[in-house]
């Protein structure tokens, strides 16, 4: 799988978000977009998933254009925005498994593999609690946990260390490396490096 | 997949049955202010009670679609809707049938009371029934596009109710004549069967039409 980014470019409410951005995501990349804040990261990520209408300029994956149904973008994605996707009267484990539904590389008759999502991410002891209740963090935790369910190739994760405590990071560093051994490739963006002592980054540096 | 949205469109209702109860409280209260503004006259009441009866319900359509989709896009579920390769017109046709159910059938459930406060013949309030679980459909749908369509403006509360109600006619008026119809003793099969054709126009392409109007929204 290869994702071309081909000369797009973006307005939003007469702005320019980005211009020009040429990039080639190969097979088993890891990127880390980084930036200040308000210079387009999610609106870049957000246009990867289709979700995002371009000013001109195309993203093209596997040579055809993602916005057209055949390029199968859906089945192959996974986007976890700053936003969790959760629905606040749901516990842990009914969020995890609507969110679930919606990815068919989860297998549901598989009741373990979100019972082991939420050992791996150490909150199975919340896993009735309300997501009203939790703290940020522990959401932030819950909507990860998604990943680790999911089977598909593209993760793109707007932000996914907000709120998240040291050691839950490492969890989620591990994760996307051995998502990258499976040839899976992840985009995250985050307004720091949190990647330096990794080795074969991508970045992209964006400025506004 | 269908059993596992249903039962957390369920969920959701049984921890929040304000979300049940409430319209139906706010229906009670409008159909017990008219009365009261207008004065206990049988005569006048007999004429105008169906239309009370029907702009009530569409208050209360209003009023529970408003944020049908707010809290799921304040959230970030409809960027999860939107990038899944699941069939969102499946969740969406799920959802209005849900939200139909537990809204506006405990109001048609709660006319016969009303029937009774007033004094409304029993074949007067049968089609009175009718008319509204034909007709309450098709407002509902029409009230949730309006919902989506409004969901990128954050301050726009009374923008949503300018837009459906012209929405609202063509129902209110094949609903009124069928009353009409058969308070004057005329056929009112016609009328009838045209607010079954708006519900069989409606209810198949609402989901599609969501779907398109969700994305315009979430791109700005």
């Amino acid at each position: 799988m290869e994702i071309l980014i081909n000369s797009a470019s973006c307005i939003k409410n007469n702005n320019v978000i980005f211009d020009n951005l040429n990039i080639v995501l190969g097979e088993s990349d890891i990127w880390l977009i980084t930036g200040p804040n308000g210079c387009g990261k999610t609106t870049l990520m957000r246009a990867l998933c289709g979700i995002q209408n371009l000013e001109s300029g195309s993203i093209l994956m596997d040579k055809i254009d993602i916005q057209n149904p055949k390029s199968r973008l859906k089945e192959k994605i996974i986007y976890i925005g700053h936003k969790n996707s959760l629905i606040d009267n749901l516990t842990v484990k009914e969020n995890l498994e609507y969110l679930c539904a919606f990815d068919s590389t989860v297998e549901l008759n598989n009741k373990n593999i979100i019972k082991e999502a939420m050992i791996y991410f150490d909150i199975l002891k919340y896993q009735n609690y309300m997501v009203s209740d939790l703290s940020e963090g522990n959401k932030k935790k819950t909507s990860l946990a998604r990943l680790f369910a999911s089977k598909k190739k593209l993760w793109i994760l707007d932000e996914p260390l907000n709120n998240l405590d040291i050691k839950s990071i490492e969890l989620f560093l591990n994760l996307i490396v051995s998502h990258q051994k499976n040839g899976g490739i992840s985009i995250s963006s985050s307004h720091y490096n949190f990647l330096k002592h990794k080795e074969n980054i991508k970045y992209l540096e964006m400025s506004n | 997949m269908i059993s596992l949205l249903l039962k957390k469109e369920l969920v959701l209702y049984y921890r929040n049955l304000n979300n049940i109860f409430l319209p139906l409280i706010f229906f009670f209260l409008i159909i017990s202010i008219f009365p009261l503004v207008l004065g206990p006259e049988k005569n006048l009441f007999d004429k105008i009670i169906p239309g009370v009866i029907w702009i009530t319900a569409i208050l209360t359509t209003l009023l529970t679609s408003n944020n049908f989709f707010k809290d799921d896009f304040n959230s970030g579920v409809i960027d999860t809707y939107l990038t899944s390769e699941v069939s969102i017109e499946l969740v969406l046709f799920l959802r209005i049938i849900c939200c139909w159910t537990f809204t506006c059938l405990p109001i048609i459930f709660f006319v016969p009371v009303v029937s009774i406060l007033f004094d409304i013949s029993f074949y007067n309030s049968i089609i009175i029934l009718t008319t509204l679980i034909i007709g309450t459909p098709t407002l509902i749908c029409a009230a949730i596009f309006g919902s989506a369509l409004t969901l990128g403006l954050s301050k726009n509360n009374m923008l949503l109710p300018v837009i459906i109600i012209p929405f609202y006619i063509p129902v209110l008026i094949f609903s009124a004549s069928a009353i009409e119809s058969v308070t004057s003793g005329l056929p009112y099969e016609m009328q009838i069967y045209l607010l079954l054709a708006f519900l069989v126009f409606v209810l198949p392409i609402m989901p599609y039409l969501l779907k398109y109007t969700l994305r315009i929204s979430i791109n700005n």
